[in-house]
């Protein structure tokens, strides 16, 4: 009897012993020293401890990579070129990447684990991306489900940045909600305010974000943005220009129109907003305020189908359909579209067909 | 009904509010291989499978496309819109599947009555035969979901009585 318990006692020890020996040398395994992140060819030098993702390190070292999806590898917004020492692609990534991404060393950092020393590339403008601390200064109903967010940046307290751009919302763990994410809200706001962030926010059913700012941000809190992302712009071009947008899609060319009215553009510009009925529709007055201070400007409503009491005697039909009645022939144009997938998907369809050249039609990749 | 550790781990990520707001599982507190089977069995049950469903689900989403939110008869009686976002929401499941955030919404012409769902329950229920939990913001009945969009299936040997009578 004694003789079987000594044995399981035995038996215990060693397995106790083999469990700490394991946890000891994970430990030691998982340490990869001190390693240095060149980033754009010497532009920057970090050393870190190994072991975190690229994406966490980079964001440490306030460099924030666009990310929806908190580093979970579902998103794919969060590309970096890894020149060296980034190890094979993980099968996380492929969905991600094109093959020609692929080629040119692309990975997403969150799931790249710095093990060794790595050489990275981030796109300059990337470089010039902080986060800040803003109050919630004032919200404003603009259409049933859509608001005017503005935030008065505290800390930094002003931003530069090219009106286009988006930043990027972080969205706190709240009831329902259990991690911190971030989403992308286009700018909305006059460049010329630099202490102010406009976002134009259209509520999505059950959406985790929208939901916290319909229901939950107040006036006077305080939330945090970073940014500016986002290569969508108005171009030199003196070219006429068509802006097409439905909803929400509103908010790049607020921005955009407050800059061509301070640089007092000449350049011609007729902007088709979209929407399903009159009460879709937002920012009318804004609009007709550009018109009469801009120098050749149009704004044109459309709605597809006014509800049963709504008065309408503007334009009818979808946005797109109102484009294609309006012109023959677009070969002069540059177009800019901002909006659902599926409204430029309809929209790309219908410039082809009036003669636009592809190259000369602006929108945001990301959508 | 006894769980693998993989589907525990799933139904934890379905559970918490980390892909969706309030989670998949609503207030159902039955283990996911119970609520899976469950409507699995009530397809069946109908003669039909969760791909013939989904498939239909999608066909009325891609009438809707393209006409920007706007309604579309889409023939059998039902009429769509789908409404879309911008931006990706992804599978829980683990395996790298995305979806677009669209919403479709279909209603009967002739008794207004409408169903909801989103790109994502398309696939979770062609894919992985998950109609969400009870109560969560876009479960489906199958029995509802069915006959609201009037699919037929061959039926199955209990539901058309062709048992065997007992011998008294
Ligand atoms: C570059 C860029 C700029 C943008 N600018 C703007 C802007 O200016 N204004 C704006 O309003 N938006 C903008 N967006 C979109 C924005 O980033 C968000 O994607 C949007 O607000 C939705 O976020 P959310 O967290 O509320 O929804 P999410 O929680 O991400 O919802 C995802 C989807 O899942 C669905 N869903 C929820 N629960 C379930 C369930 N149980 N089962 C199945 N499906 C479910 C939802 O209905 C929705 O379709 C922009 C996006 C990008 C990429
Ligand atoms: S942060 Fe979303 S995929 Fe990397
Ligand atoms: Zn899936």
């Amino acid at each position: 009897m004694a003789q079987a318990v000594l044995a399981v006692l035995a038996i215990s020890g060693v397995a106790a012993m083999l469990a700490l020996i394991l946890v000891v040398a994970e430990r030691f395994i998982a340490r990869y020293g001190s390693c240095t992140i060149d980033i754009n060819q010497g532009t920057r030098q970090i050393t870190i401890e190994g072991g975190k993702s690229l994406l966490n390190v980079l964001t440490e070292e306030k460099l924030f990579i666009p990310s929806a999806c908190g580093g979970r590898g579902t998103c794919g917004y969060c590309k970096v070129t890894i020149r060296e020492g980034g190890g094979p692609i993980l099968p996380t990534e492929t969905p991600f990447l094109t093959a020609d991404e692929q080629e040119q060393g692309l990975r997403l950092s969150c799931q790249v684990k710095v093990r060794n020393d790595l050489v990275i590339k981030i796109p300059e403008e990337l470089l010039s991306v902080r986060e800040y601390t803003a109050v919630c200064e004032k919200i404003e109903d603009l259409t049933y489900d859509m608001k005017r967010f503005i935030l008065r940046l505290q800390e930094p307290d002003r931003i530069d940045y090219v009106p286009g751009q988006y930043v990027q919302l972080l969205c706190p763990p709240y009831p329902g909600s259990d991690e911190e994410v971030y989403r992308a809200y286009s700018i909305a706001s006059d460049p010329a305010e630099t202490g102010r962030v406009d976002l134009i926010i259209r509520r999505v059913p059950n959406g985790i974000c929208t939901t916290w700012c319909f229901e939950h941000l107040q006036e006077g809190q305080t939330v945090r943005i970073n940014g500016p992302y986002g290569e969508f712009r108005l171009s030199d071009n003196p070219a006429p220009a068509l802006f097409i947008a439905g909803g929400s899609g509103m908010a790049p060319f607020v921005s955009i129109l407050h800059q061509m009215e301070h640089a007092h553009d000449t350049r011609s510009v007729r902007y088709f907003y979209g929407g399903n009925q009159v009460r879709d529709l937002c920012l009318l007055d804004e609009m007709k305020r550009f018109e009469e201070h801009l120098e050749d400007f149009t704004f044109v409503p459309v709605v597809a189908e006014p509800g049963p009491e709504e008065s309408w005697d503007g334009r009818r039909g979808l946005v797109t359909e109102a484009v294609s009645e309006e012109f023959d022939n677009l070969a002069d144009y540059e177009a800019y579209l901002c909006g659902s997938p599926g409204m430029i998907d309809a929209a790309i369809k219908v410039l082809k067909s009036l003669g636009i050249d592809k190259a000369r039609v602006y929108y945001d990749k990301f959508a | 009904m006894k769980q693998s550790p993989d589907m525990a781990r799933l139904e934890q990520v379905l559970r918490s509010g980390r892909i969706v707001r309030g989670g998949f599982l609503g207030t159902d507190r039955r283990p996911l291989a119970e609520i899976i089977e469950a409507d699995r069995a009530a397809v069946t049950r109908r003669g039909l499978t969760c791909e013939r469903i989904a498939g239909r689900m999608a066909e009325l989403t891609a009438a809707a496309m393209g006409r920007l939110g706007t309604w579309v008869d889409a023939g059998g009686g039902l009429q769509v819109r789908a409404e879309e976002h911008k931006g990706l929401i992804v599978c829980p499941w683990p395996h790298p599947a995305r979806c677009r955030k669209r919403i479709t919404t279909a209603r009967r012409s002739e008794t207004g009555q409408a169903l909801q769902w989103t790109d994502l329950s398309i696939h979770l229920i062609g894919k992985h035969a998950f109609f969400q939990g009870r109560e969560s913001a876009f479960r489906m009945e199958p029995d509802a979901l069915i006959d609201f969009l009037g699919l037929t299936g061959e039926a199955t040997a209990e539901d058309a009585g062709i048992w065997p009578t007992p011998k008294r």
